[in-house]
């Protein structure tokens, strides 16, 4: 037991997330090769315009049904929505938001655009704190994109092209159909003022993705909607990020290397749930945390992976003195 | 007592607009002056002019104060309705100069209002439902009502009347329990406090400073007086209900006001006003025990189906919150009463937030025009407003949401106060849903209305015009529709037959709703044209009809059954193409007319568990129709196929179930455009769809249909056989609509995409490159001279 816990605490989580993330992609983006496919409930951005998605992002069926006529959309005849609902919970619940760090198919994009950067030998570029307390916000403008249009349309105050408003500005739409060579979403659509304002508006988000996540991590996280929903439930859920304050000494580590530059993992040392909005759970934190058990990943309080100063050695390849143990 | 305190940032008082409506006394005082005024001069009103046309009196109290801002303001800030009413305003002054004598213990009863209310109030209001409609009734019975506290607030003290005898004070007391104020104090200046200011300045002998700790602020009503004695009271936003989430001194009555207010309000107007408005009203229980007993007893001129859905719900309601509390208590092991009287609280939100949904839907559509107009009315001149929405209007459906809310909300209370108990995990777990019973009570009530409603529909008798549109467009259609058959034209010999999706005397398309719940069905014209060109529909059909389904077997279909233009209707139970054909054959002059039309459509219901078959989403025929017309499907169809211009359609003319050389196949648009081809050895002739839809851009529709009807004939002489039979030459013509959308290639474009999503990736990136190079300036040190 012990040294399974060993071996889980010296683990190079690099390379770990790196496979699972190619298997998930694989599994999201060319699930329908395989006839897989985990339904239409998925918390993560793996869009259904991709003809041959293994598991659909909730948003898009999430947003046809809020468009129901309100007095249909309120009554017990939308139950499915409510069976929807649910499931994209009981999916969520598990893994809490490991979802947007190891599977989001277009967070792992952004994984490999910041590989390349890193190739490409050029530094990465950080917000200021004030622009982070400020932009922070805007996936819940987001947010309410994806709830609120639909249910204008619902009640009549909108035109039927606002269903899928936010699906229409989300880079996701352009850029993964692009794996199973299919352009048909990179076009500018001039039928309607709505449809040509929300199509070049998408075009333009998608342009910001990929420059925006070549210079700094995980770019778009910050302003997805599906995380700020995630941030909601996500007291609820089974795995979580813990903290122990006492054992902190805020040497910063952990800061430097989030991808999402949440300041609280460093600076929190009062609350013991440290995970934020912006979290992603990529665990890098904990991995680079050189204190015995000031971080960890809990599953129902049990913990699965932990900071430990003999892991955080073996991966900054630190060599141990002889005659000292790890423990 | 302090003079000036540094208020919280949550704190009402030191806002700048809230605050001044809520502390400053002069502006309350005028309010509270202006308030009782109104009351005044509207009972004055109702006396004078009892006629029907006086709005104002209902206007002031039905109207504005009760339901409409008594239940907004209750679940949101609070007891200010308590805090500008009129009988509490002039109690104070009353019983300063009255006898000041303590109440004796049998009316220190809180359930003397809450009966009040309960029987008193909606008892009544059930069995004579107009009463208090009329504005004297209204004045008379305020009057009294006035009279009466009047004389109690003189004899007793500390403002008796609003805590035990005041039909709602009970009532607004439990339900502000979900506000999102407080009243409280400073405790950093309380500690020190030796001299009780808040609590003498309180008519209602309350102890305002003692409201934190006890986490109940007890009677208060928000008048404000404390405030103005103190400046340590504050009066805080706060998280809603959040007393409930913490323990408290529970009150019996306030619980079985939330019980009972439930069950006359909510329930009975479910049961009464909700399902009595179906035509299943008549089977409901009340309704029976109504039609039973009026064989023994004379019920005169009261509603005895009101009052018998009143004495149901009151039965059923009680039973379910006792019977579910008394299984939650046994699994608890805590005594009945602990259990009922501390997780009663959870019914709260119940009937408060549903009722805010009514008063807001009822003044969108009704209680504005009735305020204003009655107002006008009031003070003497006339106003004609429009109200501010209209009866189904989809938008007012918003308010449907709130019942969500409450059912949640309620969930949520029950949960922390659940959470409360000490008893184990495991127990809490298995007592949740048994003390939820009332909840899931209220639910189901409400589910089963909505069922009745679906099943059995709207009584029609009542609100008449509120039918759905589907009805209404087909009263419509049958005042103007010609009800002799004989008055429909038949088809000439040679007019061909073939389906239409739209009923053409019709000009509106009307499609069903409801579709959520039930199998999706078509419903299809067979029309001819006649030779002016008009589409004209069938009076009867005389042909047979046919329909193969998903799964390629035979399936049924019926025909309309009221005169007037036939149609004829099928359920599409499974994803995939359903073909309806019709075939007649009617012998004219030596001549075999075969006259055949199909009508080909896909059901798609987007699920994900929807699977493409190539078997089953072929082009089909049958062998009862003896000439047809196939689509030929392309490689790549998928579930997502459809037409567009510039694209090809290949179709298939089969006589016999074989594939038949030199039939004529013509495709005509709507657009009059037309073209016709001779079929190849394969049978198959190939056309291609032109682009004949252009319109500007403010009335381009993507999603345009461009109907067209492919007609294929062919003459051939009869089989020696056949000659017998009394013709010597058979024509065949055979139908098939389908349409198409305009091309994408028409309405967008890729290369201002692609250069939309490039310009801004090189604008962005020499953004950055720009300011990175600008903060990159390499270090210039800064000297100083430290000589100087």
């Amino acid at each position: 037991m012990k040294k399974i816990r060993e071996f889980i605490n010296k683990a190079d989580i690099r390379k770990f997330r790196f496979w699972l993330q190619l298997f998930f992609f694989i599994i999201f983006i060319y699930g329908g090769y395989f006839a897989i496919n985990l339904g239409n409930s998925i918390p993560v951005f793996s869009c259904g315009f991709d003809r041959e998605v293994g598991g659909m992002c909730y948003f898009l069926p999430l947003q046809h049904q809020l468009a129901r006529p309100l007095d249909v959309l309120l009554s017990a005849a939308s139950i499915s929505v409510l069976i929807g609902f649910v499931t994209f919970l009981l999916w969520f619940i598990v893994f809490n938001k490991a979802w947007c760090g190891y599977a989001c198919p277009l967070g792992t994009m952004q994984d490999w655009i910041t590989g390349l950067r890193k190739k490409m030998g050029i530094r990465f570029s950080t917000y200021t704190q004030p622009q982070f307390e400020k932009l922070k916000k805007i996936k819940y403008i987001m947010l309410a994109l994806v709830i609120l249009s639909p249910m204008a349309v619902g009640m009549g105050l909108l035109d039927r092209e606002w269903v899928t408003a936010f699906c229409e500005i989300c880079p996701g739409r352009m850029i993964t159909p692009l794996f199973v060579g299919d352009i048909s979403q990179w076009s500018l659509d001039f039928s309607t003022k709505t449809a040509m304002i929300l199509t070049s508006l998408g075009l333009i988000f998608t342009g910001l993705f990929l420059i925006g996540s070549f210079f700094k991590k995980r770019f778009f996280c910050f302003f997805c909607p599906m995380s700020a929903m995630h941030y909601i439930f996500s007291d609820a859920a089974l795995l979580k990020l813990k903290k122990d304050g006492d054992k902190c000494t805020k040497c910063g580590d952990c800061y430097a290397v989030c991808d999402m530059q949440i300041k609280d993992i460093a600076d929190d040392v009062t609350s013991t749930n440290i995970l934020r909005d912006d979290c992603i759970l990529c665990l890098k934190c904990v991995a680079a945390c050189p204190e015995d058990d000031a971080l960890h990943f809990d599953i129902l309080n049990m913990k699965l992976f932990t900071s430990t100063k003999g892991g955080f050695e073996k991966r900054m390849g630190m060599q141990t003195p002889k005659g000292t143990t790890n423990e | 007592m302090v003079n000036f305190i540094k208020r919280d940032k949550n704190d009402i008082y030191g806002k700048p607009i809230l605050g001044f409506f809520f502390k400053n006394q002069k502006f309350l005082m005028t309010f509270k002056i202006a308030v009782f005024a109104l009351f005044i001069y509207a009972l004055y009103f109702g006396f004078t002019h009892t006629g029907k046309d006086n709005t104002f009196t209902t206007a002031v109290f039905w109207g504005i104060f009760w339901s409409l801002f008594m239940v907004v303001s209750l679940p949101t800030f609070g007891r200010i309705f308590c805090g500008i009413c009129p009988h509490g305003f002039m109690g104070k002054y009353i019983t300063k100069y009255g006898l000041k004598k303590t109440m004796p213990k049998w009316m220190q009863n809180r359930f003397i209002g809450v009966l009040l209310l309960v029987f008193g109030w909606w008892g009544v209001y059930y069995m004579f439902p107009g009463l208090f409609r009329t504005a004297q009734g209204t004045a008379i019975l305020f009057t009294v009502m006035t009279l009466i506290a009047f004389v109690i607030y003189f004899l007793y003290k500390d403002m008796s009347y609003c805590k035990y005898i005041c039909p709602i004070g009970t009532l607004t007391r439990a339900y502000s329990k979900l506000s999102f104020t407080w009243l409280g104090t400073y405790k950093s200046a309380c500690n020190e406090c030796k001299t009780f200011e808040c609590a003498t300045a309180c008519p209602y002998n309350l102890k305002p400073f003692t409201f934190d700790n006890r986490n109940s602020m007890t009677d208060c009503t928000l008048c404000m007086d404390c405030s103005s004695a103190c400046e340590a009271v504050s009066f805080k936003f706060k998280k809603p209900s959040f007393s409930l989430f913490s323990k408290l001194q529970p009150l019996k009555a306030e619980i079985w006001a939330f019980i009972l207010i439930l069950a006359s309000i909510s329930i009975t107007m479910s049961f009464h006003h909700g399902i009595g408005r179906s035509n299943a009203a008549g089977d409901m229980i009340w309704s029976k025990t109504a039609e039973f007993l009026k064989n023994y007893i004379d019920f005169g001129s009261m509603d005895a189906i009101g009052l018998f859905a009143f004495v149901y719900a009151l039965i059923f309601t009680v039973s379910a919150a006792l019977i579910g509390m008394f299984i939650a208590s046994k699994i608890l092991k805590k005594d009945f009463s602990t259990t009922f009287y501390n997780l009663g609280y959870s019914y709260a939100p119940l009937f408060i937030l549903g009722s805010i949904a009514h008063s807001l839907e009822v003044f969108f559509t009704k209680g504005y025009e009735h305020i204003v107009e009655g107002f006008a009315y009031g003070f003497g001149f006339t106003l004609d407003v429009a109200p501010l929405a209209n009866r189904g209007n989809s938008w007012l459906h918003i308010f449907g949401l709130l019942k969500w809310i409450a059912i949640i909300w309620s969930l949520i209370i029950l949960y922390k106060r659940v959470k409360l108990l000490n008893v184990s995990k495991l127990r809490k777990i298995a007592a949740f849903p048994f003390a939820a019973s009332l909840i899931i009570f209220f639910l189901g009530v409400n589910m089963y209305a909505g069922y009745i409603f679906k099943t059995y529909g709207k009584a029609s008798s009542e609100h008449a015009n509120h039918g759905d549109a589907q009805k209404r467009f087909r009263g419509a259609a049958q005042n103007f529709q010609p009800s002799d058959i004989s008055v429909f034209k038949k088809p000439a010999k040679e007019d061909i037959i073939y389906f239409s999706p739209t009923n053409p005397t019709l000009k509106k398309e009307v499609y069903s709703r409801g579709y959520y719940n039930r199998v999706p069905g078509r419903e299809v014209w067979p029309v001819f044209k006649d030779s002016s060109n008009i589409e004209n529909c069938l009076g009867t059909i005389e042909a047979e009809i046919y329909l193969l389904d998903a799964n390629i077997s035979m399936a049924k279909t019926s025909q309309s059954e009221e005169s007037g233009c036939k149609s004829i209707s099928f359920k599409m139970p499974d994803n995939g193409y359903y073909n309806l054909f019709y075939v007649d054959k009617k012998i004219h002059d030596d001549t075999l007319y075969v006259k055949t039309a199909k009508y080909e459509f896909m059901r798609f219901n987007h699920s994900h568990d929807a699977v493409y078959d190539k078997e089953k989403m072929a082009g089909h025929t049958i062998k009862e129709t003896p000439f047809d017309i196939v689509r030929v499907r392309e490689d790549d169809e998928t579930f997502y196929h459809n037409l567009y211009s510039g694209e090809k359609i290949s179709v298939q003319v089969l006589l016999e179930g074989r594939a038949i050389e030199g039939a004529d196949v013509t495709l005509s648009t709507k657009t009059l455009w037309s073209k016709t081809l001779k079929t190849d050895k394969d049978g198959v002739a190939t056309f291609t769809l032109i682009e004949d839809y252009f319109l500007n851009w403010s009335d381009f529709d993507k999603r345009h249909k461009n109907e067209f009807l492919l007609t294929a004939s062919y003459t051939k002489n009869a089989s020696a056989d056949a000659k017998g039979n009394g013709y010597e030459k058979v024509k065949y013509s055979a139908t098939y609509p389908a349409y198409y959308y305009p091309n994408s290639a028409q309405y967008s474009s890729y290369a201002y995409g692609l250069s939309a999503a490039i310009i801004t990736m090189i604008f962005s990136g020499f953004a950055i490159y720009w300011y990175r190079a600008r903060r990159e300036k390499p270090f210039k040190e800064v000297r100083f001279n430290e000589e100087n």
